[in-house]
């Protein structure tokens, strides 16, 4: 295990503005039988993931509010990042080739985690999957007193069997579970209370701050994005699972009605094997044959939070062409801003895209391209959809909603 | 054909206004008998490092001024990649066993890219060892050598290489025709064969770690990072590790703070999931900042980015590098660039930057730093003037425009463009003074 990371200290009071006193007065409420409480908060990332996101913003308003919360970062080397990896994909419903040797290294990094994990917590909050093993080796020895949660980030509707039933045996014992949609359950779990609660975004932060028309206007200079032309934008890993090439030909199509239209794939993670790298390859060749219209932003260095803010701001739409892993909370981010979504309606979208509502559900080139061109001549829609996002986000994924849920989790386990 | 990596396209009209008509004219007047030549760079990993941050914008500069150039990466698997990690390693004198075996695995991978190669280029620069065999693979396979000119570009410190290693690699990279090194103490004298050159590093003033940013947003920034913009604040922005000396730059910040009650510091870094030395450092700076609320310790674990890194660097009085080694130390030119006042360790590449007393100080112990740090936050006319001094400074010779120009140099010597004995070449491009 890592030691401590110590995130930026935030407090509860600053958001009254956003989602009014009676919440942030209820978590205060919420929060008083926990004061002093420890809760480990364990993950397998730290940073440019939604996950670390999520902790980022939630571990330091957990502390305000009285809980002694902490976040670690379990501890890998190169082979068992590589395992880690193996298994994330497979748990995710994508094939990995998984052996014998995979489970040993899996089992022989978890026991060393366990070693390392020397303090009491009461309440060890374990985030993915790929370290619920530590509970088992713990259990021989220390912490017998803690209660352990397991909150799974991704869809296991359709994991990968030998590794699913693997990772299930260990999660037999945890006090509860936690899953971000219903639909994301894996098969066969029984005997474990249940709990879902949706991740949700920091409507402070860099991502998702008030940006001056001037420092936007910087921004998109930077990278030659035409201010004049109308802008349709997706942000995500360019993966096969988000199909940015299916977003290009969204956008041709679209292309045809609204010709001075721009797009902008904004690469917020990187490929990681052979494979994703050939389809990332795939989708730059095609991105610059149309290089007077479609930016690609594939960069790491040109997309940090301040830039996703800043293409969200600028863009008339925001689309998400597929979805295959998670719940997507990115898109929460540009409705946040007021930007009408057009994406498929797949994992966690439409919990956050309400069809006719805060955007649209699409599924064919057809659809996305229909929509696209409809928000583009029709600004009034537009804005409505976008209110409508704004409102939507509010009431159901901001931070402190999932600090509500988190502390009437600790209550249920308590 | 190896794999085309994309950039963003850049123009460099827009550096116009950063450099100045005269030097916008002399690239492009440079260029203007290249017009058309075909360039390709070829390195190891398309993501992160300092020679993808360079080729990302001088790639996209070199089309942009008519050149038809292209970046490729090798592909190659996690074994190559750990062999070739040690190969860095002992070349910058770290001891490593080598093994037939790990040259049969590097040697394997070029030849496997190399067969890959099928194009024809008049220029071809290969960055670094980790694809250098391949010109001689290609000559071997080919039974003769392949089209253009090939140049070696060494981002690598090789005064210490394990002489092992080095004398496995000469071979390969004596065939270039041109090899281009950092620093002149960097170069080896035994390699013959290529031209020399020197190029040192640069930065982009317009990539978002550089560019300007509107105050308001600087100050969103740092109040989202419990900085308070009226205060005085110092900055350094490095790697945890002891090289760097964070836990130095904490104490520097200690001893001030007596005089200095409302004085801030904040501590930037990038952390890496394969790096442990740098999460072990991590925690000792965190423990040595305590409960000191003055202390911000701000990596991409609270969500910084480069425009982040920007901001805090716009927005300090005055900017520590208390390296006790570095290599060129990039976020030296960095603050120089926003035109801070630097203080800086007295090692690697830091005095060919920073003049001392003209554009910074060269300091060697904490003390040292802390008496020149608190006599710039003492006299804001000073700093300002040292800043002002220190952009200059960086203008005239650590900008990507600079690295373009010498480029551009290099192909002509090599196309028998522009004349070149071996001597001139070198001291063509060493006009950095001191």
């Amino acid at each position: 295990m890592y030691g401590t990371l110590a995130p930026t200290a935030k407090r509860v009071e600053d958001y009254v503005p956003l989602v009014g006193r009676d919440l942030i007065d209820g978590l205060k409420r919420l929060a008083k039988p926990f004061k002093g409480l420890r809760v480990l908060n364990l993950s397998v990332t730290a940073f440019g993931t939604g996950v670390a996101e999520l902790l980022r913003s939630s571990v330091p308003l957990l502390s305000d509010l009285g809980l002694d919360c902490q976040w670690q970062v379990v501890h890998v080397d190169e082979e068992s990042a590589r395992v880690n990896k193996q298994m994330y994909r497979a748990l995710a419903g994508g094939r990995a080739d998984w052996d014998e040797r995979m489970v040993r290294t899996w089992q022989h990094y978890t026991a060393m985690n366990a070693d390392l994990l020397r303090d009491h917590f009461d309440v060890v909050v374990i985030h993915d999957l790929q370290p619920a093993a530590l509970r088992t080796h713990i259990e021989k020895g220390r912490h017998q007193r803690s209660r352990w949660i397991m909150y799974s980030h991704i869809d296991l509707s359709s994991a990968q069997d030998d590794v699913w039933s693997l990772v299930r045996r260990h999660i037999q014992d945890y006090d509860a579970l936690v899953f971000e949609d219903e639909t994301f359950l894996g098969v066969g779990i029984e005997g474990v209370p249940v709990s879902i609660i949706p991740p949700a975004i920091d409507p402070s932060g860099p991502r998702n701050m008030p940006l001056s028309q001037n420092a936007i206007a910087g921004v998109l200079d930077q990278y030659g994005i035409n201010r004049r032309r109308p802008l349709v934008a997706q942000v995500a890993p360019c993966s096969k699972d988000c199909d940015a090439l299916g977003a290009i030909e969204a956008f041709r199509l679209a292309q045809e009605q609204v010709p001075s239209l721009q797009l902008v794939l904004m690469v917020t993670s990187l490929p990681e094997d052979p494979f994703e790298l050939t389809y990332f390859e795939t989708v730059a060749a095609e991105a610059a044959r149309h290089s007077e219209d479609i930016h690609f932003l594939s960069n790491p260095g040109d997309v940090g939070n301040v830039e996703v803010n800043v293409v969200q701001r600028a863009a008339k739409v925001v689309m998400q062409r597929a979805l295959r892993k998670g719940f997507g909370i990115w898109l929460s981010d540009a409705l946040w801003k007021e930007k009408p979504v057009v994406a498929a309606p797949m994992g966690g979208i439409p919990k956050q895209v309400i069809h006719g509502k805060t955007g649209y559900l699409a599924s064919t080139t057809e659809e996305f391209a229909g929509h696209i061109v409809n928000l583009m001549g029709n600004s009034e829609t537009a804005q409505e959809l976008g209110a409508a996002g704004h409102q939507h986000v509010t009431d159901n994924f901001i931070v402190c909603r999932y600090l509500r849920d988190y502390l009437h989790l600790l209550e249920g386990i308590a | 054909m190896l794999s085309s990596i994309p950039t963003t396209p850049k123009a460099l009209e827009n550096y116009r206004s950063l450099i100045g008509d005269d030097r916008i004219e002399e690239i492009l007047s440079l260029a203007a008998p290249l017009k058309g030549a075909r360039v390709l760079h070829v390195n190891a990993t398309p993501f992160g490092g300092g020679v993808a941050e360079i080729l990302n914008s001088l790639v996209p500069l070199m089309v942009n001024i008519g050149l038809e150039a292209d970046w490729q990466v090798i592909r190659a698997g996690d074994d190559f990649f750990r062999v070739t990690k040690g190969m860095h390693n002992s070349l910058q004198g770290m001891l490593i066993d080598w093994t037939p075996q790990m040259w049969e695995v590097w040697l394997e991978y070029n030849r496997a890219n190399g067969e890959m190669f099928d194009e024809e280029y008049d220029f071809v620069v290969i960055h670094d060892p980790q694809p250098a065999a391949m010109l001689s693979i290609l000559t071997e396979t080919n039974q003769c050598r392949p089209a253009g000119k090939w140049v070696w570009r060494c981002h690598i410190d090789l005064t210490d290489a394990q002489v092992q290693v080095w004398d496995m690699l000469r071979p390969y990279v004596s065939a270039y025709d041109g090899a281009i090194f950092t620093h002149r103490d960097y170069m080896k004298d035994d390699l013959r064969g290529p031209i020399p050159f020197i190029v040192p590093p640069s930065i982009d003033p317009l990539a978002a770690k550089n560019a300007e940013i509107p105050e308001d947003t600087i100050e969103s920034i740092l109040r989202h990072h419990e900085i308070d913009p009226q205060r005085p604040l110092i900055a350094q922005v490095s790697r945890f590790d002891p090289w760097k000396d964070p836990l130095g730059v904490i104490d520097v910040y200690r001893s001030l703070k007596r005089k200095m009650p409302d004085l801030q510091l904040v501590l930037v870094a990038s952390m890496a999931y394969d790096d442990p030395e740098g999460w072990a450092w991590y925690e000792r700076t965190v423990r040595r900042a305590g409960e000191d609320m003055d202390i911000k310790i701000r990596t991409n674990l609270n969500g910084v980015g480069n425009v982040e890194v920007n901001a805090f660097q716009r927005a300090a009085q005055v900017i520590i590098q208390k390296s006790v080694r570095e290599g060129f130390g990039l976020t030296v030119t960095e603050g120089l660039w926003k035109g801070r006042p630097v203080v800086a360790g007295n090692v690697g590449g830091i005095p060919l930057q920073i003049v001392n007393g003209e554009t910074g100080y060269l300091v060697n112990t904490v003390e040292e730093c802390a008496d020149r740090v608190l006599s710039l936050l003492g006299n804001p006319g000073l700093a300002s003037n040292m800043g002002q001094a220190g952009h200059e400074r960086v203008r005239d010779n650590f900008l990507i425009t600079r690295n373009l120009r010498d480029y551009l140099h290099i192909f002509r010597i090599l196309a028998g463009l522009e004349p070149a004995g071996e001597g001139r070449a070198v001291a063509k491009f060493a006009q950095i003074r001191n």
